[in-house]
């Protein structure tokens, strides 16, 4: 299947406007999310602050000095997890798999690479065609780069496989126009592209770089 | 702030999964052998020190304290490491633009620094606002309004030209240089 072919079953592009997940996909090509790393870390620190405070309070006797002068295993304690011995410990043995499964998920979260997605453009039963996450990549940063105003540019498909993303980071040259260069981009590369793949929408995120500190001259 | 929560993110995680994992095995261990005394931590050692300290001995409130202070910062590293994105005008709904306020600052700062009038320049800026600290010669009457004008004039030109989604307030301050022009 030819591009031509692919551009004739794609969706016109049409002034339609786009669908909503195209709108939050361009702002989520930005960056990669660090949401959850942040949500994770700031209950793990709240729950440490609080402990360490009521903690701390406990010991200068704000809750009382009788409660002050108990010991830390406090007998009281000892005495009710001994009176349930069988429940607490599947309690404390479902409690240490949770931790240890949310751990390791968290970790490999982390420290997973950002997703790369292959266009699919063409899954039939007897052919597939695939275009590669490089391969777009390529394309359009080479076409990027050689805008007027734009002294480098670098392109990746960020997103899921069902809904691709582009992200692209420009250095602008000191003379470039922003606003010119970010209509070209859209008119002349994106456009380019959502025509050449087949695809009615992308949604794209661009992030400008200045490309080199240049001194101007204070002596004409 | 970024950096640190990518680097800590994995530590921690890590982290809680041997703390849950030393847990289990304590626990099946003491479950299975009662007379052991513990695979991976002595807990009867613990056990111990825990029931002869009180919450009002001096070691407990400072672990205390310090535990205290690790989940403040760890709560400040996870509040201060969003994106400080500044936006721009996308020339279509399916276009995000942005850039990073070191960029805007070197823009400000290389467009004042252009100024004959104006000596040395520190910018700091974000997508609100745009500090300018300008260092350059007084007027003849002995004020900076000519420089302080100057300055206002160029980066209100600059943000003009820019298509920025929300126009940061420009903030001038002005400073004499000693030296001669």
């Amino acid at each position: 299947m030819s591009t031509t072919d692919v551009q004739a079953d794609a969706p016109t592009t049409g002034t339609a406007a786009p669908p909503r997940r195209v709108l939050r996909g361009s702002r989520r090509a930005v960056a990669r999310s660090a949401r959850v790393d942040r949500i994770w870390l700031a209950l793990l620190g709240f729950v440490l602050l609080a402990a360490g405070t009521l903690a701390a309070l406990l010991g200068y006797g704000v809750f009382g000095a009788g409660r002050a002068a108990r010991p830390l295993l406090d007998p009281l304690i000892v005495d009710a997890l001994r009176a349930q011995q069988q429940l607490w410990r599947w309690v404390a043995i479902a409690v240490g798999v949770v931790l240890v499964v949310l751990g390791l998920w968290w970790a490999v979260r982390s420290l997973r690479p950002e997703r790369r997605p292959d266009l699919l453009l063409d899954g039939s039963t007897d052919s597939t065609l695939l275009v590669t996450a490089g391969a777009v990549a390529g394309a359009v940063g080479d076409r990027a780069a050689a805008l007027p105003g734009v002294g480098r540019a670098r392109a990746r498909m960020v997103g899921s496989t069902g809904t691709p993303a582009l992200r692209l980071t420009v250095w602008v040259t000191d003379e470039a126009d922003v606003a010119d260069v970010c209509r070209r981009l859209e008119t002349e590369v994106v456009a380019e592209a959502r025509r050449a793949l087949g695809l009615a929408h992308l949604p794209v995120a661009v992030r400008l770089e200045l490309d080199s500190v240049t001194q101007a001259p204070r002596v004409a | 702030m970024r950096v640190l929560l990518r680097t800590l993110s994995p530590l921690l995680g890590l982290a809680l999964a041997a703390v849950g994992a030393i847990g289990v095995i304590e626990v099946v261990t003491a479950w299975v052998r009662p007379a052991s005394s513990g695979l991976v931590v002595p807990w009867p050692a613990w056990q111990l020190v825990l029931s002869e300290l009180t919450w009002s001995d001096r070691p407990v409130i400072v672990v205390s304290i310090c535990v205290a202070v690790v989940g403040l910062l760890l709560l400040l590293v996870a509040l201060l490491a969003r994106r400080h994105d500044v936006a721009l005008t996308a020339p279509t709904p399916e276009m995000t633009v942005a850039t990073s306020p070191q960029v805007l600052a070197r823009l400000v700062g290389r467009t004042v620094r252009e100024s004959d009038d104006v000596a040395a320049a520190t910018v700091s800026a974000s997508a609100r606002t745009v500090v300018v600290r300008a260092e350059g010669w007084p007027d003849p009457d002995g004020g900076f309004r000519g420089l302080t004008d100057t300055v206002r004039g160029r980066v209100s030109a600059l943000l003009d030209e820019l298509p920025l989604a929300r126009r940061p307030r420009v903030a001038v301050s002005t400073r004499g240089r000693k030296e001669p022009r």
